[in-house]
């Protein structure tokens, strides 16, 4: 049974120019010539087509502008496409953004019906589901206050648990566990993954390749308006990683800043595997190796050497260091040299990684050497984890008879 | 391309959703200031006074037999009521831009629920009305049931004209701004705030052209004179808002898909 299907859809929007862009420097008559002319052509989808099966959750990723909400759009309703046929079974809800209708001077209780009814519940249905609203949100102390009043938190959990207790057929989901904390958004997959034992069709629309993976048992790559993968989560997601972004794990070498000492100098960063070569990608848990290469041109005495690895939002980072237990450096002789950071289990999940790199002196009161996202790290996926971050573990299985059965090494 | 009966068919099934925004936007205005709720009763009241003295007491503006103050309000309780519904319904889609960019409903819910309100308010006002019939005395007759049929019409023209508006909002932002000086020029153009007998007979035929004649002319005559209502121009009002209706929703539907795109 097909739920969705889009044959050949394309969608053009045209660019226009606005009339009041540098008001006054053309002329009235010009304005009103241009009403007429046509306006610059952006093919926002082109040749589009997929289905999708009765119970299926398909995932949509692809970069920033590839056009993922507007298949969104187009699937909701919020416009038509330009060419192309879509056919669609059942009844369809699309939750693109939280809190959409929320009035702030209205009651929590008032805006349930008002948020409710927009996105096509009945006034009875939202009635019957009332206090399971309010419950799932969290908010019933203030479930008769003014929502200008609430959190941000409240709005957010709010929002959500009007549209997670909509019961449609297809639910198309875009980017709307991005908001709230961690806490929310595990109900927010809870819920989702209800949904979908119930045999619901869902649409996930993320740039959160991990929850993609998570929910999706087919993902959709866009790229540029079209189509360019479609099949297994990992196999997409994958593809994504290493054609969509445009990043594979390479070497710079960057200009210094003039506030160092430039005592010593970065000269690469690169990560190696087993045999010492260069790889172009690392996998969650797998050991891993950086290695660093420098060369000192006057001898020091209290050298530390550190890598900063930030994730792409900058929301998440961590350190490794060849300072002490003590804080306390390394000498360094005069030359070249190299230094190499180990682990067992890499601890990234999926994603994509800046490395910056340093020589500091131990006081910390000087900076020696600063080399700003000299690498890009590309992490795919290895041992299925959730989480924000990878724990490195090992697991045996303790029974009452003698046999111990344990996880491989590593 | 959907057809006319399921576009139809589509708003009845959202009515919920129109219930609850016109209910909103009442509460919204009660909720936003002290004022609040009296402002539908204010504004003709306000009008009233203002043109009776300056109408009636300086110009010694004719009124059909009645007095003055009496003669303006029972034209500009029809009349606010057009003229808030359209002016109202202008922004409607432009205002509501995340809504109307993140969520389908029909669109056309968010014009026709300023016109609900618009005549919500026009109800409380008519409770003025009836009270300055009762202060002046003037009996009203079994012609005052034509006002049902009137306001009937006049709701038809003002849903028309309210849809066009807010689609061509959309794309021309000049209509918004040019709207109120157009309200203004209509109603000189309509016996409001004088009576039909003091346009010159020559200009009649072109005059009750404009379907606000026949809906304000008539709304009088059956409330003030306890007559029958105009009927030759009111019934030139209730064709042109038969015909324009259905034009209007037609033509709003076409230009709705690409509302999300421009807006």
């Amino acid at each position: 049974m097909i739920d969705l299907s889009l044959e050949r859809v394309s969608k053009r929007y045209r660019v226009q120019r606005t009339f009041d862009s540098r008001v006054g420097s053309r002329g009235l008559l010009q304005r009103l010539r241009s009403i007429g002319r046509r306006s610059d052509e952006f093919w926002a989808l082109q040749d589009v087509s997929f289905q999708v099966a009765r119970g299926e959750t398909l995932g949509i990723i692809g970069h920033n502008g590839a056009g993922k909400s507007t298949i969104l759009k187009l699937l909701s309703g919020v416009t038509t496409p330009t060419s192309g046929e879509m056919r669609i079974q059942g009844r369809l809800s699309a939750l693109i953004e939280v809190g959409s209708g929320f009035h702030p001077e209205l009651t929590g209780r008032e805006n349930v019906f008002l948020s409710g009814s927009i996105l096509g519940m009945r006034r009875r249905e939202i009635a019957a589901k009332l206090e399971r609203i309010i419950d799932f949100a969290g908010v019933r102390e203030f479930i008769d206050t003014p929502v200008k009043h609430y959190s941000s938190g409240m709005y957010v959990r709010l929002g959500f648990s009007i549209a997670a207790h909509l019961e449609p057929d297809i639910l198309l989901l875009d980017e709307v566990l991005a908001v709230g904390d961690a806490a929310f958004q595990v109900k927010c997959l809870d819920r989702i993954n209800e949904l979908h034992r119930q045999g619901r069709t869902i649409v996930f629309i993320s740039h959160d390749l991990a929850s993609v993976e998570r929910l999706c048992g087919r993902v959709l790559l866009l790229s540029h308006g079209r189509i360019i993968a479609n099949g297994s989560a990992r196999d997409v997601i994958e593809k994504y990683e290493s054609v969509g972004s445009g990043y594979t794990t390479s070497e710079h070498a960057v200009v210094a800043e003039t506030t160092l000492t430039h005592e010593a100098e970065i000269v690469s960063v690169a990560c190696v595997d087993g045999n010492d070569r260069p790889v172009t990608a690392l996998r969650t848990g797998e050991p891993t190796r950086v290695r660093v290469r420098y060369v000192v041109h006057k001898p020091l005495t209290d050298a530390i050497i550190e890598l900063y690895v930030f994730n792409v939002s900058y929301s998440s980072w961590c350190q490794m260091t060849t300072a002490s237990q003590h804080g306390e450096g390394m000498p360094l002789g005069e030359g070249p040299g190299v230094v190499e950071f180990e682990s067992d289990e890499l601890g990234f999940l999926p994603g994509m990684y800046h490395i910056s790199a340093t020589i500091i002196h131990a006081d910390h009161q000087r900076g020696i050497d600063w080399q700003h996202q000299c690498l890009t790290l590309r992490v795919d996926p290895g041992k299925f984890v959730r989480g924000s971050f990878y724990m490195p573990h090992r697991w045996r299985s303790v029974l009452s008879e003698a046999k111990l059965y344990s996880s491989p090494r590593g | 391309m959907t057809t006319l009966w399921q576009a139809l068919r589509r708003l009845a099934q959202y009515r919920d959703l129109f219930y609850t925004l016109s209910v909103h936007r009442l509460k919204v205005r009660y909720k936003q200031s002290v004022l609040g709720p009296s402002w539908a009763l204010l504004q003709p009241l306000s009008l009233m006074l203002i043109y009776t003295a300056i109408f009636s007491r300086i110009a010694r503006m004719p009124s059909d037999g009645a007095p003055y103050a009496l003669f303006a309000y029972s034209a500009l309780l029809p009349w606010t009521y057009f003229a808030t519904s359209l002016s109202m319904s202008t922004n409607s889609l432009v205002s509501q831009v995340s809504l109307v960019t993140k969520v389908y409903f029909p669109r056309e819910i968010l014009p026709l629920t300023y016109v609900a309100a618009a005549l919500i308010d026009f109800l409380a006002a008519s409770i003025i009305l009836a009270g300055m019939l009762f202060f002046y005395h003037v009996p009203l007759t079994a012609q005052a049931l034509y006002v049902v049929p009137t306001v009937a019409i006049l709701t038809m023209f003002a849903i028309a004209v309210s849809l066009m508006l807010c689609i061509v909002q959309v794309r021309f932002r000049d209509i918004g701004v040019a709207l109120p000086l157009l309200l203004q020029v209509w109603m000189f153009a309509t016996p409001v705030i004088y009576p039909l007998s003091v346009v010159p007979a020559k200009w009649q035929r072109l005059y009750v052209l404009n379907p606000m004649v026949g809906i304000i002319e008539s709304f009088r005559r059956v409330i003030l004179q306890g007559a029958p209502p105009e009927m030759h121009s009111l019934g030139i009002a209730a064709v042109i808002s038969a015909l324009f209706l259905p034009l209007a929703f037609v033509c709003f539907k076409r230009l709705e898909t690409t509302v999300a795109d421009i807006i």
